[in-house]
């Protein structure tokens, strides 16, 4: 397998729209890298270039310390699996997934051994010879795996592979990757602008936006340390609760809410006395107490959990994800606490270290 | 090649249609349009005339078909669809000695003079373009048949689960 290194990397289209900015990874030999963000922030852009679909405008891309920059895709030794499979509707599944190698001429019988191979861990054994209008969606997209494995290529590239998929098919499909990644030991890209897919899936994830890495790290780190405003709201589902408050007094004071800093969160917020910054709260790190007062909106029981929305007291929008069955109506007032919080600088939006 | 390469090769065919056989029977049929676009002359008046050549268009039709199934026979390894082929190709040596033959052996009178209806370098085209096509026709059923039968055994070694691929 192989390591990749992607150097200030910046794509620049014909009519000066510049989709990718100054993008700057190590991919290690065997890592699984999840790209993620938006729609339109640049990362199946970047995955083209990487792929050589796309032409890089600046920067280096090397392969195992080698420059491809400007190596045509060809030669690149990558596979790359799209969303809409890309198969071959007058090929048998054997076939698609010889075809490759079929091209580059290569021994039949070392193509018959890799397809087998193939087919066995990717389960497609009994399906060799159906076409790929009698499988199932998962099963082209295993399929189109299943092509690119048989080239044993240096590198994995996946545009998310999982989109057109029903979201029970997703969830196994996924869990197929993960083990195929296990198993092959491969280098992998990954593209996807689903949350729960780079969380589960990444190695580490680059989380992008408007052309921008806004954070690389692993699922943890982008969970429980996000670099700023927009790694926070982006990472997580629902998304983060964020509050304008004015730090005072060792308190944060808002909108319907004071809540007290421990000496901890004091001496990180320290030079912020007086101002304003943003609170970023989990919904899951809402939990029933005193501190804050909420007029509940709306309630989903999601069996395990309860979402509540509401307004906290005169303020902003919240929504909670309490524990157990909660059976809130409409205009029932509920008192929580934050058991755990964030802080970012309001200019910046950058993250303000130290949070606890 | 060894024993293992031969048993790859024999697992191959399970995934792999048989394009040899069908594509020599689909050549069967080109040579088979050859030969009766051939046959045909405006300039031996009223010779082709006759019922035999109404006879001999239907079975062109009848041939086309026939050898086109087959063709799509053979490729599945269809043992049933090579016994077809070699019926077929033994009637398109039969044929020579009716349409080509009989025409080169054949006179009309134009204009007072004696003219043979089929010159032998027609005749020398039309069976060639028969005999092309019988034997394409006979080495796709041969090929089929060995295939198939190799094919059949093969399977028949493998577990039930295989089986049912």
């Amino acid at each position: 397998m192989a390591t990749l290194s992607l150097q200030h990397i910046d794509k620049i289209y014909d009519n000066n729209v510049q989709a990718v900015f100054d993008f700057n990874l190590e991919v290690k030999d065997g890592e699984l890298i999840v790209l993620v963000g938006p729609s339109g922030c640049g990362k199946s852009t970047t995955l083209r270039m990487v792929a050589g679909l796309e032409d890089i405008s600046n920067g280096h891309l090397l392969l195992d310390g080698k420059d491809i920059t400007q190596a045509p895709a060809k030669d690149r030794d990558m596979a790359m699996v799209f969303q809409n499979y890309a198969l071959y509707g007058h090929m048998t599944v054997y076939e698609n997934m010889a075809f490759s190698l079929t091209m580059r001429k290569e021994d039949p019988n070392v193509i018959h051994k890799k397809v087998l191979a193939a087919a066995e861990i990717l389960n497609l054994t009994t399906q060799l010879n159906k076409k790929p209008s009698q499988l199932s969606g998962g099963q082209r997209q295993r399929v189109a795996m299943g092509r690119s494995i048989v080239r044993t290529p240096k590198v994995f590239l996946f545009d998310e592979p999982l989109s057109n998929l029903d979201a029970k098919l997703r969830g196994s499909t996924r869990r197929e990757i993960l083990l195929l990644h296990k198993r092959l030991k491969a280098t992998m890209l990954y593209v996807t602008h689903d949350q729960t897919e780079a969380l589960t899936l990444a190695d580490r994830i680059v989380c992008m936006s408007m052309g921008h890495v806004q954070q690389v790290g692993t699922p943890l780190e982008l969970y429980d340390t996000p670099a700023n405003l927009f790694v926070a709201g982006f990472i997580g589902l629902p998304p983060m609760n964020f509050f304008d408050v004015t730090v005072k007094g060792g308190a944060l004071v808002g909108k319907g809410m004071t809540v007290k800093l421990s000496e901890d969160q004091k001496n990180t917020l320290r030079s912020y006395e007086g101002k304003t910054i943003v609170l970023g709260v989990r919904p899951e790190n809402i939990v029933l107490g005193d501190d804050v007062t909420i007029k509940v909106t709306s309630n989903e029981n999601l069996g395990m959990n309860t979402l509540v929305h509401g307004n906290i007291k005169g303020g902003d929008k919240i929504t909670g994800k309490l524990r157990g069955w909660c059976d809130y109506k409409n205009g029932d007032e509920v008192k929580v606490s934050f058991d755990r919080m964030h802080f970012f600088d309001k200019e910046t939006t950058n993250a303000i270290r130290g949070e606890v | 090649m060894t024993d293992q390469d031969r048993q790859i090769k024999t697992d191959r065919m399970r995934y792999i249609k048989n394009k040899f056989s069908s594509n020599l029977a689909l050549v069967a049929i080109i040579f088979d349009v050859f030969f009766f676009v051939s046959i045909y002359k405006s300039d031996v008046s009223t010779y082709y005339y006759t019922l035999l050549i109404g006879v001999s268009i239907v079975y062109n039709l009848a041939f086309m078909l026939a050898a086109f199934l087959s063709s799509e026979g053979v490729k599945s390894y269809g043992e049933g669809y090579c016994y077809l082929l070699i019926v077929l190709g033994i009637i398109q040596f039969v044929r020579i000695f009716i349409i080509p033959w009989r025409a080169s052996h054949a006179e009309v009178t134009i204009a007072n003079e004696a003219v043979v209806v089929m010159g032998s370098a027609q005749f020398l085209r039309c069976t060639l373009f028969l005999v092309i096509s019988g034997i394409c026709c006979i080495v796709a059923a041969v090929v089929g048949i060995q295939r198939s039968r190799t094919l059949k055994a093969y399977v028949a070694t493998l577990g039930e689960e295989h089986r049912r691929d």
